[in-house]
């Protein structure tokens, strides 16, 4: 009866790439703790058996939840798969993602997530 | 990394998927001691020593260039430019950075004599420039602190009339670089200034009597005398619609853009022309141009000098050094810049078909490639900038007015059904006496029907005529408008050959160029 816990984390996008959000740069997200685990991921090798909502929420999570909620137009600009488009570069707290796991990182509670695009060229 | 014997192949899939994008460790390279912020190519900052990171690399790559005798080894000699400065600015974001790292290093605040007290209070946690301890053992009186340059100006071309109902943005990129560039004097051109007589007039050139249209349907590209009267634009865009190609747009544009750009640089006395072409986008376009057949002036993408072809009349002119000083900083060090000085960046407008081209395919090409394997990209670029043609040139393309590759010519000749033409001397057509008319000179029997090929690189005339011409219906709609500095360096060449008085030549010329006079 309960709904599931969540968490807020704020997302603010550079670069040009607010355009294809309704030109809002930030937003402030409620996004669920727990997400079905990915279908085409490895299940856990665990005994378990696996719940309904089995992992965090992580940053391939919210780039699903952005484009399923927020983008407003030109999807192939923002992402390719199941992560961003090559030049679209992602900061977790400040800290490039590439030090963070990327599409990995667990999110946490007030956590802020850039989103800046290269793609304006130089 | 494995020790083991296995299928390397394999191990070596298994492990690229996997494998983070830093090397070891997520403590900055630099300092040793911070966590790191960023990655680039494999190598792990931290936010305050990334901005002196990114200076010193712009740095290393324009100061060598800044004094007329270029030093070698460690700098003794203060820097002091022969001339003023011109940046190339396009909106996007290496020219952003651009901006902002020259206006930082060289055009202080009149109350500062160093950018680094000012770089705290621009933004609260902005990055900045210098590294402290080499700040310390530079000095207060090193050269650095002099001002290299006198004068800095800014020039943005404005490409929108080359296609009707595109967005005009001069007022928009006067408006920031006055605001957040106040030492740099902001100069608007338009790329139909290329086809205005006024500009060439305005930018020094010289004015002639007549300009010439060139026959985009024949290889030979066959000029005439250009009639009628046009405005600029409708010239501009009659040559951009005369292209073969989609990938021939972009191409021609930024060569017409290059070109405004030097001449105003040459106008403006200027010693250096700058342009924030980033590692990345340097890479895409040495990628593009030589896909194109810009082979031959591979290394003239990354550093080139340009010699005015007017330079013999004016020996005192010096040549204006074209540089990059951001080839060897890739767009994500550009975008990190950016974002931690909080740069508001406009962006390139997007022109109609700039998607289709080669050029924008080796873009997403490249970008990927960034992302996944970063150094390659870089190795792109090195490997490059060793390419060195084999044959010097003497020539320069009336055109682009880079480096023309010699025997071209020879080489169109053997793959077209001709005649054999002897055609080993083509003379450099600016300082020729024959101009055009040099290849037409040999061919005995037929009337010479003056072209531009021989005057062009194979780039350009790639360009323009990449289309086969078999294909396509020759109309008068083929005739093409010529920037003002092709038509000023024809005219030169037909008054010289007119003052051969040669009887021929001078009936030659009347059929072919002079067809419009009663
Ligand atoms: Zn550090
Ligand atoms: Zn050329």
């Amino acid at each position: 009866m309960s709904t599931p816990p969540t968490l807020t984390i704020n997302v603010e996008f550079g670069g040009g790439l607010e355009l294809l959000f309704a030109n809002q740069r930030k937003y402030q997200l409620s996004i669920p703790v727990l997400i079905p685990p990915d279908t085409t991921a490895t299940p856990p090798s665990g005994s378990a058996p696996p719940p309904i909502l089995s992992k965090p929420a992580d940053i391939t999570f919210l780039i699903r939840y952005l484009k399923e909620n927020h983008l407003k137009e030109r999807p192939e600009l923002f992402v390719e798969g199941e992560t961003v488009r090559p030049g679209i570069l992602v900061l977790v707290n400040d800290t490039d993602w590439e030090l963070e796991g990327e599409g990995d990182y667990a999110l946490k509670e007030g956590d802020e997530i850039v989103f800046i695009s290269t793609l304006h060229g130089g | 990394m494995s020790e083991s014997c296995g299928n390397p192949n394999f191990e070596s899939e298994a492990l690229m998927s996997r494998r983070p994008k830093y090397d070891k460790t997520k403590i900055c390279v630099r300092c040793k001691l911070a966590m790191g912020s960023v990655v680039i190519r494999h190598v792990v900052y931290c936010k305050p020593c990334f901005g002196p990171m990114v200076a010193t690399k712009f740095r290393r790559t324009l100061e060598p260039h800044i004094n007329v005798t270029p030093d070698a080894g460690p700098r003794r000699k203060a820097l002091k430019a022969p001339g003023s400065l011109l940046l190339g600015f396009s909106g996007g974001l290496g020219s952003v950075v651009l901006l902002d790292l020259v206006n930082r290093s060289y055009f202080p605040p009149s109350n500062s004599t160093g950018d680094a007290s000012s770089e705290q209070t621009k933004s609260g946690n902005g990055i900045g420039l210098r590294d402290e301890k080499a700040e310390r053992r530079g000095g207060k009186d090193h050269p650095r602190n002099l001002r290299v340059w006198d004068k800095g100006s800014v020039c943005y071309v404005e490409i929108c009339g080359a296609f009707p109902g595109m967005r005009d943005r001069t007022e928009e990129m006067r408006d920031l670089v006055n605001s957040n560039f106040p030492q740099l004097e902001f100069i608007s051109a338009r790329l139909e200034d290329a086809f205005d007589d006024a500009w060439w007039n305005a930018v020094g050139g010289k004015l002639v009597d007549g300009a010439f249209r060139v026959d985009v349907s024949s290889e030979e590209l066959h000029l005439s005398a250009m009639s009628g009267e046009a405005t600029p634009a409708d010239r501009l865009q009659k040559y951009i619609s005369l292209l073969p190609t989609q990938t021939a747009i972009p191409s021609a544009i930024q060569d017409l853009t290059r070109l405004i750009l030097l001449h105003t640089a040459l106008y403006r006395n200027a010693s250096h022309l700058l342009l924030g072409t980033s590692l990345t986008s340097l890479s895409v376009s040495l990628i593009s141009s030589i896909s194109q057949g810009g082979g031959f002036n591979v290394r003239e993408e990354a550093q080139e000098e340009w010699i005015p072809p007017d330079s013999r009349s004016r020996p005192s002119q010096i040549p204006i050094r074209i540089i990059r000083p951001l080839r060897d900083v890739g767009l994500k060090e550009c975008a990190m810049w950016a974002w931690w000085n909080g740069l508001h960046i406009p962006g390139r407008e997007k022109h109609p078909g700039g998607k289709q081209g080669v050029g924008a395919l080796t873009y997403n090409f490249i970008t990927g490639l960034e992302r996944d394997f970063p150094s390659t990209v870089s190795a792109i670029a090195r490997t490059c900038a060793k390419l060195e043609p084999k044959q010097v040139s003497e020539s320069h393309c009336i055109l682009c007015q880079r480096p023309a590759q010699p025997g071209i010519q020879d080489w169109k000749e053997r793959i077209s059904i001709r005649s054999f033409i002897d055609s080993s001397i083509i003379p450099p057509p600016h300082v020729s006496r024959d101009g055009i008319f040099a290849k037409e000179k040999s061919d005995s029997g037929d009337l010479p029907s003056p072209g531009l090929t021989p005057l062009l690189c194979y780039a350009c005339h790639t360009t323009l005529t990449s289309r086969s011409p078999r294909g396509t219906a020759r109309n008068a709609d083929m005739a093409s408008p010529l920037p003002s500095w092709v038509n000023s360096r024809l005219s030169d060449s037909i008054a010289t050959t007119r003052k051969m008085g040669e009887g021929a030549m001078r009936d030659s010329i009347r059929d072919f160029l002079l067809e419009e006079d009663p």
